[in-house]
């Protein structure tokens, strides 16, 4: 069936000066496209090292696994992550076709004499590329039915930190772009299929062409049409002649804009996924020692890796649409930090000079510039870095740029004073050294202190445990747990300060530095076989930071540590309390550090009955405390993290008990139970005291009230 | 031009503490020291007067204490202060503000400033007199409890403002140099990094003793005192008691609680 000369006409009819005038089209686009290219990669290249060890291979790999698979872009927006897939493999077949035309047409035809672009390979070829502009098609269409029709609020470009009266404040640049780009694509595919459907008209009689037509099904059935409302073969070949340079100057126009729109995503993105640091906000980068001015002043002072990925952002909006404090009205979107920053590089580092110093400052209230009421309302909880589909790292960028204000001092009064605190007692409230194991004189056995005798478990406390009257309860009772399991363990009483998590996402790496190696020389001292902790704030910085500062420990979070003592029948077995109960992935514990089955095991141990809220594990919505931002007051009047996240359990039936696992989530959602008005209708509980509860009570107690 | 700021390492109480066994003071291990938080502003006015003049102007900080208050030194040297001076000998122990006094004006012999800035008080000892007194040992005007300042280094005259009660202000000039208390809240002190502090401790602090300084030892101390401490102590706590029961338990002891003071006072 397949002729062996069935082949598609390329230049066929055309003069020679048409031709010529093809190919410097061509060769003209293809240089504004290797000039855009220059200037990006110039661009990245005045950020400063990145610090990328070796290991390029495997960072391919993984990137070609995230790209092929659309995992990251599908993530909690299947729709979308479908309608790219066509997009992309649409549009990758069709590149892949185009430039098999070029191979053996411009490269391996005049070179070699080697053709193989006919015959059965061309029909084949014609089929798939076919298909591939319908997938593409499908794909273009609903991107257009979800920003025409369904429009939701995440690709709303309004600007949090903007009001509308500002120039910048909706970015509506950008929508005219997507649109652009989504329309120049869709034109391409469809100009395509009606040059197919004309050059079949216009070629009938060759059999070569109209008896292969089918290979080409789309086209086929649009010639058919074409031939049925009476067009010619002659008047198919003119009209031919016009649409394909109309189709052949878009395709050419679209690659030479590439790297200046939103097109260039296509490299930007794989670039930044390539690059990407999984522990990007578990483990913050130190400030070099011989580093004049910390933090990020400067556009220049990012890496070329950050500046890369500014401009990988796509403006999806999932960040935007995850971030607490965008949630509760703070003047910050990661989205707008990200582009703020790209259209700031944008306009410094495009030039071929780079401009004087004091035009490269990225903090201010100007054009692209980030103010710092919007730096000082991140909670550095992740949720952005966790969900970005191209892993951009806004924490590192946000804490960067803090390190700056705080070396400046700009920052809210009481936040300087809990970090003046912090340094002149080791701890953020403000108490004696001395009085940070004063919890323990409330049990009814000697806790051992780690430092003078050798221990099994050495308990990391921390200072909401330790000193929160609240919290020193539960720390009471998870001391009764380990004692009554038998485990040897012990604290490091004065010893302890501080673990230095949340000040070193405020920015102050200083204090962070002297409280780590505080605590390193403490743990270094005692002789123990591993830590446990209650907190997961320093669960995180102890794990993932310490290490950079000579600190190598075994460390689990406490939760880990229960479960095993219940599955190991070292604590009684559990009365089922039979509650029907939520829990909150503390963020460092969740999203940092991926501890999201050992509490819900343990609550499925006590017979509780789990209901997950909406937002859960990798999606945990924020409490509102992280990122230093428990010792900066919010603004009177506004919503919470926690109030969101109150009402969001609130809305389930029947909750008894919205379970936490972290001392600063105690404070905050006990807090905001009360604010909310949903005082009575459930409580906030530690899992701690859920599990002191299912042991301690007897097996024969009547079960605990049912709030309404 | 050069200012001169006298600073203190003030003590705080821990909760719990214990008094010396001489009766006279704390155990000093109950107690936490830092910078005073008078001398916080006025550094910070010396700084900002040094930032905003068309002069280079030279800030120097002067401290009579031990060598723990090398601490605070260096967290004036952190926040900008070109130079830290120290005088410490043991003989200087037990000096009252007068007797300290008697340094700080050696010092300013010495360092001929421009002016000489001061804490209105100690947030420990709270007398209110060190930086009074060494404009009385110097001979120089004197202001105390200053609100806002202007003053450019060199001038033979300042401009400032005190708060005086009932919500008057006085603004007065005075002749240069001169030695001028600063009230908190005369501006917003900066904040010292950790990162400064840390390479504020790599800067020298001048070690000055009292023959460098030319000052006897008699000087100094509780001889050279013009007042000396009888004894320190917690005076006995008022009766605060918490009332136990329930509602009608707690109003009717209330009640008759009330009816006792009554009683009590006619």
């Amino acid at each position: 069936m397949a002729a062996a000369d069935a082949t598609r006409v390329l230049f066929e009819d055309f003069s020679t000066s048409a031709v010529r005038l093809f190919y410097v089209i061509a060769y003209a686009a293809i240089a504004v496209f290797c000039y855009g290219v220059y200037v990006q990669i110039r661009k990245y290249r005045r950020g400063a090292p990145a610090g990328i060890g070796p290991g390029l291979l495997p960072r391919l790999q993984s990137m070609l696994g995230t790209v092929l698979s659309h995992r990251t872009i599908a993530r909690r927006d299947a729709r979308a992550g479908a309608a790219h897939r066509l997009i992309f493999y649409g549009f990758a077949l069709l590149f892949l076709g185009t430039a098999t035309i070029t191979l053996d047409y411009d490269i391996l035809g005049p070179l070699f004499g080697v053709h193989f672009w006919h015959g059965e390979f061309y029909l084949w070829f014609s089929l798939v590329l076919d298909v591939a502009g319908v997938l593409l098609a499908i794909g273009l269409l609903y991107m257009m039915y979800r920003r025409g029709w369904l429009k939701p609020p995440k690709l709303d470009y309004a600007r949090p930190d903007r009001s509308p009266a500002d120039p910048d404040y909706d970015r509506s640049g950008y929508r005219r772009e997507d649109w652009a780009f989504l329309w120049t694509l869709l034109a391409i595919v469809a100009t395509g299929y009606v040059l197919e459907a004309l050059r079949l008209v216009w070629l009938a009689g060759r059999p070569s062409v109209w008896h292969e037509r089918w290979w080409s099904p789309v086209g086929a059935v649009l010639a058919q049409l074409m031939r049925a409302a009476g067009m010619s073969e002659f008047s198919g070949g003119q009209w031919r002649g016009e649409l394909w340079w109309f189709h052949g100057l878009l395709a050419l126009l679209f690659i030479a804009l590439i790297p200046f729109t939103k097109v260039k995503h296509i490299f930007t993105a794989a670039g930044s996924l390539m690059f990407r640091d999984p522990l990007a906000a578990q483990r913050l980068a130190r400030v070099p020692a011989e580093q004049t001015r910390p933090g990020a002043q400067y556009i220049t002072d990012f890496s070329w890796k950050q500046l890369l990925s500014l401009d990988a952002c796509t403006k999806c909006g999932r960040c935007h649409e995850a971030c607490p404090a965008r949630a509760v009205g703070a003047p910050l979107s990661p989205r707008d930090v990200i582009l703020s920053l790209r259209e700031f590089a944008n306009t410094t580092l495009d030039s071929a000079q780079l401009p004087a110093e004091v035009q490269l400052d990225v903090h201010g209230k100007g054009p692209g510039q980030v103010a710092m009421e919007t730096l000082w309302a991140c909670r550095t909880c992740m949720a952005c870095v966790e969900v970005c589909p191209v892993a951009i790292e806004h924490v590192p960028i946000i804490v960067q740029m803090r390190r700056k204000l705080v070396e400046e001092g700009q920052m809210d009064p009481l936040l300087r004073k809990t970090l003046q605190t912090i340094h002149k007692t080791g701890n953020s409230f403000g108490e004696s050294r001395r009085k940070r194991a004063a919890w323990t004189k409330s049990l009814p056995f000697a806790v051992k202190d780690a430092r003078k005798e050798p221990v099994d478990v050495l308990w990391f406390v921390g200072d909401y445990a330790s000193f929160d009257p609240r919290n020193q309860k539960v720390t009471a009772g998870f001391a009764t747990l380990l004692h009554e399991a038998g485990v040897d363990f012990g604290i490091l009483y004065d010893g302890e300060c501080n673990a230095g998590n949340d000040v070193r996402r405020v920015g102050e790496e200083g204090l962070y530095e002297v409280l780590a190696e505080a605590n390193i020389g403490a743990l270094a001292s005692a002789s123990f076989n591993r830590i446990v902790t209650t907190d997961p704030h320093s669960y995180n910085t102890i794990r993932n930071e310490y290490p950079d500062f000579g600190g190598q420990f075994e460390i689990q979070h406490y939760t880990t540590l229960l479960l095993q003592l219940l599955q190991q029948g070292r604590l009684p077995a559990a009365r089922r309390l039979g509650l029907r109960a939520t829990f909150h992935d503390p963020c460092h514990l969740g999203r940092f550090n991926k501890g999201y089955e050992a509490p819900r095991e343990i609550l499925r141990l006590l017979g509780c009955e789990l209901v997950e809220m909406g937002r859960c594990r990798a999606n945990s919505f924020c409490c509102g405390a992280g990122g230093g931002r428990i010792w900066i007051p919010d603004p009177v009047g506004a919503d919470k993290p926690a109030h969101n996240r109150m009402r969001e359990a609130a809305a389930i039936p029947g909750l008894q008990v919205y379970v936490v696992s972290c001392p600063k989530d105690l404070t905050m959602f006990e807090d905001a139970l009360k604010t909310t008005g949903n005082e009575g209708r459930f409580v906030v509980k530690e899992l701690i005291e859920l599990v002191r509860e299912a042991l301690t009570q007897p097996q024969s107690a009547p079960p605990a009230p049912v709030a309404a | 031009m050069k200012l001169l700021v006298a600073v203190k390492q003030v003590a705080a109480l821990e909760e719990d503490f214990e008094i010396r066994a001489d009766g006279r003071d704390v155990e000093p291990e109950f107690l936490v020291h830092d910078l005073n938080e008078w001398d916080d502003y006025s550094l910070e006015e010396a700084m900002r007067i040094k930032e905003a003049a068309s002069v280079p102007v030279e800030v120097v900080a002067v401290c009579i204490g031990p060598e723990q208050a090398d601490e605070s030194l260096r967290k004036c040297l952190a926040k900008g202060a070109d130079r830290a001076i120290r005088v410490w000998d043991e003989a200087i122990a037990g000096s009252d503000p007068f007797a300290i006094a008697q340094l700080i004006a050696a010092v300013a012999r010495r360092e001929l400033p421009d002016m000489l800035f001061a804490g209105v008080q100690s947030s420990d000892h709270a007398f209110a007199s060190t930086g009074i007194a060494t404009a009385a040992l110097l001979d120089w005007p004197h202001a105390a409890v200053v609100t806002q300042l202007s003053y450019s280094p060199g001038a033979r005259s300042a401009v400032f403002r005190r708060e005086l009660e009932g919500g008057l202000l006085h603004e007065m000039q005075i002749d240069c140099p001169a030695v001028l208390t600063i009230q908190l809240g005369i501006n917003t002190p900066r904040y010292a990094s950790l990162r400064s502090i840390k390479q504020a401790a790599a800067k020298p602090i001048e070690l000055l003793s009292l023959a460098q300084l030319a000052v006897p030892a008699s000087a100094v101390g509780e001889p050279g005192s013009l007042s000396r401490v009888r004894r320190m102590y917690v005076p006995e706590r008022g009766r605060a008691q918490m009332i136990e029961g329930g509602v009608e338990q707690q109003a009717a002891r209330l009640l008759q609680l009330i009816r006792e003071l009554a009683g009590a006072r006619t």
